[in-house]
């Protein structure tokens, strides 16, 4: 525990700096002047759950699979630019330490985008003057199933990224796979299975006007997102253990 | 008893069927500089790479600080410092952060940063991003690394290699000051025999995987020192008496060439051929260089 708890601190200081920051800021931010300029007609006053709806749509369809990825990769591209995979293993280190280290490091960074996301919706909705009490059961369980469905997928890129030693093709091929989500989030046959999808499906509101893949409810959503989160870091662990540096 | 600090046995590392480092004995012994000598592709670095546990051998064993290195790994780790190929190094950070980066897995104190950079003559550099570096500074930033967690084993894969000769110079003083200083044994590869001739103490030659030449550079000078030519007037009967002497010898272009053999011994074989009546032309010496004989064992010749 305790190398895993350096581990982490030494990948805290290699991650740091102004991109990343950038990029934890990067969807909140967005998702600023949709909430506030959603649903402007004068004889309504909009609800917390609409502002959430349309705020998470462009943040857990598109930013949350690409900020996956491309944490995955930034956190990877350090050690694969400049021979830093055989200096790191070649320290008192477990390889699985670090894939853990790693793995976590991406979660958390994913974890303060749902928290500087939170703070957003907050924000808008109060400057909207939203009616009602803050729903903090709705907006927390939107967040953490967010969060939570994404660890799949960054699990998934994490054992990509550490394969590959190109920045560019992870990226690339998770983009390639986002794109159809808008698609794939109406089918309830196949929605739920894609990893690229659920974010999206566990962060909605669950109103009334339930549709496609958003039919499911979210207990079965989240066993199917566990059940592909343990296969994926389990595969990217094991090609880990084995991958010669 | 000598104690071993890294003995393999056996090692073998093959790739799709292709073997890159075949039966390997290496033997290293605790506060010696070993040189690792052999020509580019010959399985140097394939070697240190299974050393440090980066690849795993296909066969064979490991010890080091006479523990199986598998089971071992991390305490075993915990005593080495490494430098493998082209240093290693995160390119936006500065030397001080690559240095703490480092040094925050091994827990060792922030003064050791300070030492190190100095021990490397990188003080005062220590705050621009590495990427700007030369091959160099970031070779000697390499080398602060390795020593950072005041390693017992020091295993530096090709440490001047791209550097100037004044930096080759800089480093080869600073590894041969360290078994001194600190009792740090180190593994040292290159594919320049004169590197290693002027910091090692012993040398193992490895070619197409295998070792083909391990013991001291002192002996290695011996075997490289070459034979004695004597021109003189009936060599047939003059080679009778040097086999009679049992100095061995044999002609070649009528001339009777002679293996090495110490002062006292030719002054008194050619006393003796003088006695017999024997005109002696010329006694010369053959030395065969050092770089001759190298290129002769990785060239496939037998020793």
């Amino acid at each position: 525990m305790r190398t895993f708890l350096r581990i982490m601190s030494a990948e805290c200081m290699k991650i740091a700096g102004f991109r990343t920051w950038l990029l934890i800021l990067l969807s909140p931010l967005i998702s600023l002047p949709i909430g506030a300029l959603s649903d402007m007609q004068e004889d309504r006053v909009i609800t917390w759950q609409v502002l959430l709806s349309t705020m998470s749509a462009v943040h857990a369809l598109l930013f949350l699979p690409v900020l996956s990825g491309l944490f995955a990769a930034l956190i990877c591209r350090n050690e694969h630019s400049d021979g830093g995979w055989k200096q790191l293993l070649a320290l008192p280190v477990t390889r699985t330490s670090v894939y853990f280290a790693k793995y976590a490091l991406i979660v958390a960074l994913l974890g303060a985008v749902q928290l500087l996301f939170l703070a957003g919706v907050l924000g808008v909705g109060w400057y909207r003057g939203t009616e009602g009490g803050v729903p903090w059961g709705l907006l927390l369980n939107s967040l953490f199933g967010g969060w939570f469905a994404c660890q799949p997928l960054a699990a998934l890129q994490l054992a990509i990224s550490q394969g590959w030693s190109s920045f560019g093709a992870p990226l690339a091929l998770n983009v390639c796979f986002t794109i159809p989500n808008i698609l794939i989030a109406n089918s309830s046959t196949y929605g739920p299975y894609y990893p690229w999808v659920q974010p999206v499906l566990a962060m909605s509101p669950f109103g009334e006007e339930r549709f496609g893949a958003f039919n499911l409810p979210l207990e079965s959503l989240m066993i199917v997102v566990s059940g592909s989160l343990l296969l994926f870091l389990g595969a990217g662990l094991i090609a880990f253990w084995r991958k010669a540096v | 008893m000598k104690d071993t600090v890294i003995e393999t046995k056996n090692l073998l590392k093959e790739y799709r069927g292709r073997a890159a480092v075949k039966n390997l004995n290496l033997n290293i012994t605790k506060g010696e500089i070993y040189g690792f000598l052999g020509p580019n592709g010959a399985g140097k670095t394939t070697t240190i790479r299974m050393l440090l546990g980066l690849i795993k051998p296909t066969s064979g064993s490991i010890e080091i600080f006479g523990k199986e290195l598998r089971a071992n790994r991390m305490q075993i780790l915990r005593k080495v410092g490494s430098l493998v190929e082209s240093p290693s190094y995160y390119g936006h950070l500065s030397a001080w952060d690559n240095l703490e980066a480092i040094r925050r897995i091994l827990g060792v104190p922030k003064v050791r940063i300070a030492e190190v950079l100095e021990i490397v003559s990188l003080t005062g550099e220590e705050t621009r991003p590495v990427k700007g570096f030369s091959l160099g500074m970031k070779q000697r930033l390499g080398i602060a690394a390795a020593l950072l967690g005041s390693p017992e084993l020091l295993i530096l894969d090709e440490p001047t290699n791209g550097l100037d000769p004044s930096g080759i110079q800089e480093i080869r003083s600073l590894i041969k000051r360290l078994p001194g200083e600190q009792g740090i044994t180190v593994l040292v590869s290159s594919h320049l025999l004169s590197e290693i001739e002027q910091m090692a103490g012993t040398v193992g030659i490895i070619r197409e995987g295998q070792m083909v030449y391990q013991d001291t550079i002192a002996h290695l000078q011996q075997q490289a020192a070459g034979h004695l030519r004597l021109a003189l007037s009936e060599p047939e009967t003059a080679l009778m008496t040097a086999v009679r002497r049992g100095c061995g010898g044999e002609l070649q272009e009528g001339r009777l060439v002679l293996p090495r053999m110490s002062d006292a011994r030719v002054s008194l074989l050619v006393k003796e051929l003088v006695e017999e009546g024997h005109a002696i032309y010329r006694v010369e010496e053959h030395r065969q260089s050092l770089e001759e004989f190298f290129l002769q064992v990785v060239g496939g010749g037998e020793l």
